[in-house]
């Protein structure tokens, strides 16, 4: 029997440890039935989505989850295009979009209704690298030629006729966009074709088929990091991820003429004039009033009406309710916007409407 | 051998001979740059985070807000043993029976070499597309979690087991097989209580070298594992993650979790380098030799 | 020693064992099957919808459904190419470096510092050369980018194989030239190089097929932007990265598009490695070597 000792040790082994991991898997089954607001048993919610309020998912997480230890939520981010997708295919449990889904998409999502719960309002930033330059402001229509490779150097006619006091370097300019499908390109482009009038001619959408000669980054935060390193560079960028890596950005021109630089407050003024449908939807773009910044953009929280279990469903709810609460007192640090007051009531309504198990 | 041409001057010769030594050390010095230099930004970059306060980076979950400054890979590190674990425990017994298949019994016949080739097929399979395959033949249905990954691992890790595994069974001696069939053991019983033992240093060593390329695999574990903060001790339950995937997602991020990418990087590096001194120690005190 | 049971009982568990063995064995086959299979059904919805212009066009465009695979094609090949000729030289060198020049204890330390940089995850390479490298060589998001790391990353491959290639030259051969009054370098050209040709281009095509197959360290640097241009610095895509970017929200037709980029990208790396590892074996078995 000693020469096999071995082979029945390590079999004796293999064996305990199959039955621990799989008696894990019994105990969490069994520990998930729960009871009361937030569920009795611990619970895991993932996520994913548009990069463009990921600072705020994250932070509302921490603290959420924080008060609650029980509950655990992985927020993967990957961009608008991925959290509409794998909502649609019942991957994650919810999905943060900067844009609604398109047409027919719709229906291709598998849980029935759902709802979009708007969480934020925020500025994408058109930031750029110039060394010499840092106080810029650029028109709708120049941006558009710039996107769009018309104007190829800083020094360009357009860009000096925004800027009659700066001095504009010879630089080529580097156009970043982004690489995936994301719902602050679907944003950005959508600006562009409201405000710039016929000049852009790419069309909108999560991805646009964009010159090849420009740069791309992964999320936000990719197209940041590019924009930080090249001289020349600019791209599209959200306040929050603009402000944390230190970027520059330009004021833009707003529909009454005036050129605003993206704060809390002109954010908050773009959101005043929205209107909202009974979807919740509604686009705070390109908005009126002389202190709106143009590029203010939303973002939604996609959450399936009728909830397939309980714990899970309760933790959701919570979430939510806690996102359009709460939440949004956090969000003026992280350079967003909250929604306005009237909206955020709307918001909670829709929530109460959730049905679980 | 070709002829050599010996007119020219023994002078020209030497000096021509002699450049090109210098060009090989120049090759090996250019070689040597790479790996201190990633060495040397490993320690510089990530060693302040993880010695500075030291358990907490093993033990402080990733932090929700990426913002925010401060250790915490706890979770990758427990994912990538998961996956990594549970990885080795399938393709190691897979791979050395195979191996022990291809060489004992199958040798040359046909089946045999069908297998060594697809084994040798698979080795060169790149691992974005065994990820993709699991993807569509796990996560889908199963969702994310630590043995998807573990099962993409196990796929990388199985043609290298069995070909190191069959290399090393080669080296066993007939003669002790030989002996084992004349005292009337069956050739089951001759494997297990002769064969595998005389080999097992080597194999365990070939182990060693598969599992530590697999710990730095990122690849296959982007669509299996998920993207868990929080620590997760199942194998088989909810999204986890791995120091590779979080090395992945965090270099274009900000800086503070760059810096933890780079204490992730650090910690990946040390595991796999201990694993393969390791393999190489084994291989140099215990093995069979040439 | 025991005496060994000689009853007759025996004989099941030997065949159960055979049968077990025989059965991990099969697991390759099962496997590479399956991976065939999947992926090529998977494949199939956008060679209907672009037929076989699938792989002659460029423009890869998700809103209007139009996937072309030359674009990453290319850059696959290209980033490879500029690998290949970075790393051939400096392998090369250090291959003969070690087998000709150096002396015993320095040629241990070599094969060690070979072995580390083989085992660095290429995760780690890629952030190294994302954060530390493109800055320090002041270089952007480009094909020589990637390329860099792609050579950093096969040197250890082509090194190791070369040098066992380069060490069934025989010695016979070498002493008689170095005996007419050969310099070392005309020691080499005249008996290593005829010798290990062979072996030596089977070598450099394993590197290939690695290269090409490489996917995270080259995403995080190579600009994730089609351009099929001579310009090495222009930012580029190539197959295995498109796959790892864009793969997570893309929609049938799109992922069937990716799907079938990873077909058509294991079908030239298992390409390349097979007549790679043919190269090498006929070479090995020609010198008589292991």
């Amino acid at each position: 029997m000693n020469r096999f000792g071995w082979v029945h040790t390590t079999a004796v082994g293999i064996s305990a440890v199959l039955a621990l991991t799989t008696g894990c898997k019994k105990k969490e089954e069994g520990a998930t039935g729960g009871t009361g607001a937030t569920g009795d048993g611990p619970v895991t919610l993932n996520a994913s989505g548009a990069t463009f309020q990921k600072a705020a998912q994250e932070v509302a997480i921490e603290a959420f989850t924080k008060a609650h230890k029980q509950i655990k939520i992985n927020y993967g981010g990957g961009g608008s295009g991925k959290g509409r997708k794998e909502f649609a295919d019942q991957v994650v449990d919810y999905a943060c979009a900067d844009a609604p889904y398109k047409g027919d998409d719709a229906k291709s999502v598998k849980g029935g209704e759902f709802f979009y719960i708007p969480n934020l309002l925020g500025a994408i930033t058109v930031s750029y690298k110039l060394d010499g330059a840092d106080k810029l402001q650029l028109s709708a229509e120049t941006l558009a030629k710039i996107f769009q490779r018309e104007i190829k150097k800083w020094n360009d006619a357009a860009i000096a006729a925004d800027n009659p006091d700066a001095k504009l370097p010879e630089t080529d300019i580097v156009v970043v966009r982004r690489a995936e499908g994301s719902g602050t390109t679907e944003n950005f482009t959508k600006y562009l074709g409201l405000a710039a009038g016929g000049a852009w001619k790419l069309g909108s959408g999560s991805s646009v088929e964009w010159p090849g000669d420009t740069q791309a980054g992964n999320g936000n935060g990719g197209v940041a990091d590019i924009v930080l390193k090249t001289n020349g560079a600019i791209g599209y960028v959200d306040l929050s991820d603009a402000k944390a890596k230190g970027l520059t950005w330009a004021a833009v021109k707003n529909q009454a003429g005036k050129y605003v630089m993206p704060t809390a407050g002109s954010v908050t003024a773009a959101g005043d004039g929205i209107e909202v449908n009974d979807q919740l939807l509604f686009s705070a773009l390109n908005a009126k009033g002389d202190a709106a910044y143009p590029i203010t953009a939303q973002s939604w929280c996609l959450v399936y009406a009728k909830q397939a279990d309980k714990a899970k469903g309760n933790a959701v709810k919570a979430y939510f309710r806690y996102l359009v609460t709460d939440a949004q007192k956090l969000l003026s640090e992280i350079d967003f916007a909250p929604i306005p007051k009237a909206l955020q009531d709307k918001a909670l309504a829709q929530i109460e409407k959730i049905q679980v198990p | 051998m070709t002829a050599i041409d010996l007119r020219a001057k023994r002078s020209w010769r030497s000096t021509k001979s002699q450049l090109v030594t210098g060009l090989m050390i120049a090759a090996v010095v250019a070689i040597f740059i790479p790996l201190a230099a990633v060495l040397w930004s490993l320690v510089e970059r990530g060693g302040g985070i993880v010695v500075a306060a030291f358990p907490d980076f093993f033990t402080e979950e990733i932090p929700q807000f990426s913002r925010r400054a401060g250790p915490g890979m706890g979770p990758a590190v427990v994912g990538t043993l998961l996956a990594t674990g549970a990885a080795t425990v399938m393709a190691v017994p897979l791979g050395v029976l195979g191996a022990v298949y291809l060489h004992e019994y199958g040798g040359k016949d046909r089946f045999a070499r069908v297998v060594r080739f697809m084994a040798t097929v698979m080795t060169g399979v790149p691992s974005i597309v065994m990820g993709l395959f699991i993807y569509l033949m796990w996560t889908i249905r199963f969702g994310f979690s630590a043995f998807g990954g573990a099962l993409a691992l196990a796929c990388l890790m199985l043609p290298v087991v069995i070909g190191s595994a069959e290399q090393m069974l080669r080296l066993v001696p007939n003669h002790l097989r030989e002996a084992s069939y004349a005292l009337g053991a069956t050739r089951s019983r001759t494997i297990l209580t002769v064969v595998l033992p005389a080999a097992i240093p080597g194999i365990v060593s070939g182990c060693l070298l598969a599992i530590a390329r697999a710990a730095g695999e990122t690849a296959p574990l982007l669509f299996a594992v998920g993207a868990a903060k929080a620590f997760n001790t199942s194998v088989f339950h909810e999204a986890n993650t791995a120091l590779s995937v979080q090395i992945f997602g965090n270099a274009m991020d900000v800086p503070a979790a760059q810096a933890r990418a780079w204490g992730a990087a650090l910690t990946l590096v040390l595991l796999t380098f201990l694993l393969t001194l390791s393999a190489r120690l084994i291989t140099g005190r215990f093995a069979m030799k040439r | 020693m025991e005496l060994f049971d000689l009853r007759g009982h025996r004989q099941h568990a030997d065949r159960a064992f055979r049968w077990g063995a025989l059965g991990a064995a099969a697991v390759v086959l099962v496997v590479l099957a399956l991976i065939a299979i999947t992926m090529t059904d998977r494949a199939r919805p956008v060679l209907g919808e672009m037929g076989l212009d699938f792989f002659t066009t460029t423009k890869w465009s998700v809103p209007t459904n139009t996937y072309g695979a030359l674009g990453f094609i290319y850059g696959t090949l290209y980033t490879a190419l500029i690998a290949i000729s970075l790393a051939v030289p400096i392998s090369f060198g250090v291959a003969l470096f070690i087998t000709q020049v150096a002396p015993r204890p320095l040629r241990k330390l070599l094969v060690y510092v070979i072995d580390l940089l083989a085992v660095v995850p290429s995760v780690v390479f890629g952030l190294w050369g994302l954060l530390v490298m493109a800055p320090a060589l002041g270089l952007h998001a480009s094909f020589f980018t990637a390329g860099i790391i792609l050579a950093i990353m096969i040197t250890p491959i082509i090194t190791s194989l070369s040098r066992e290639v380069i060490e069934t030259t025989p010695a016979t051969d070498k002493e008689a030239a170095l005996a007419l009054g050969a310099t070392r370098w005309e020691m080499i050209t005249a008996t290593v190089w005829p010798h290990s040709k062979g072996g030596l281009v089977g070598a450099v095509m394993l590197g290939l097929g690695r290269a090409m197959g490489e996917t995270i360290a080259a995403t995080l640097v190579i600009g994730n932007t089609v351009n099929i241009t001579a310009s090495p610095f222009a930012p580029g895509y190539s197959m295995p990265t498109v796959i790892a970017n864009e793969f997570g929200e893309a929609e049938p037709l799109h992922k069937s598009a990716l799907i079938a980029l990873a077909v058509t990208l294991f079908v030239i790396t298992i390409a390349v490695n097979l007549v790679a590892t043919w190269v090498v074996q006929r070479s090995m078995r020609r010198s008589g070597g292991k």
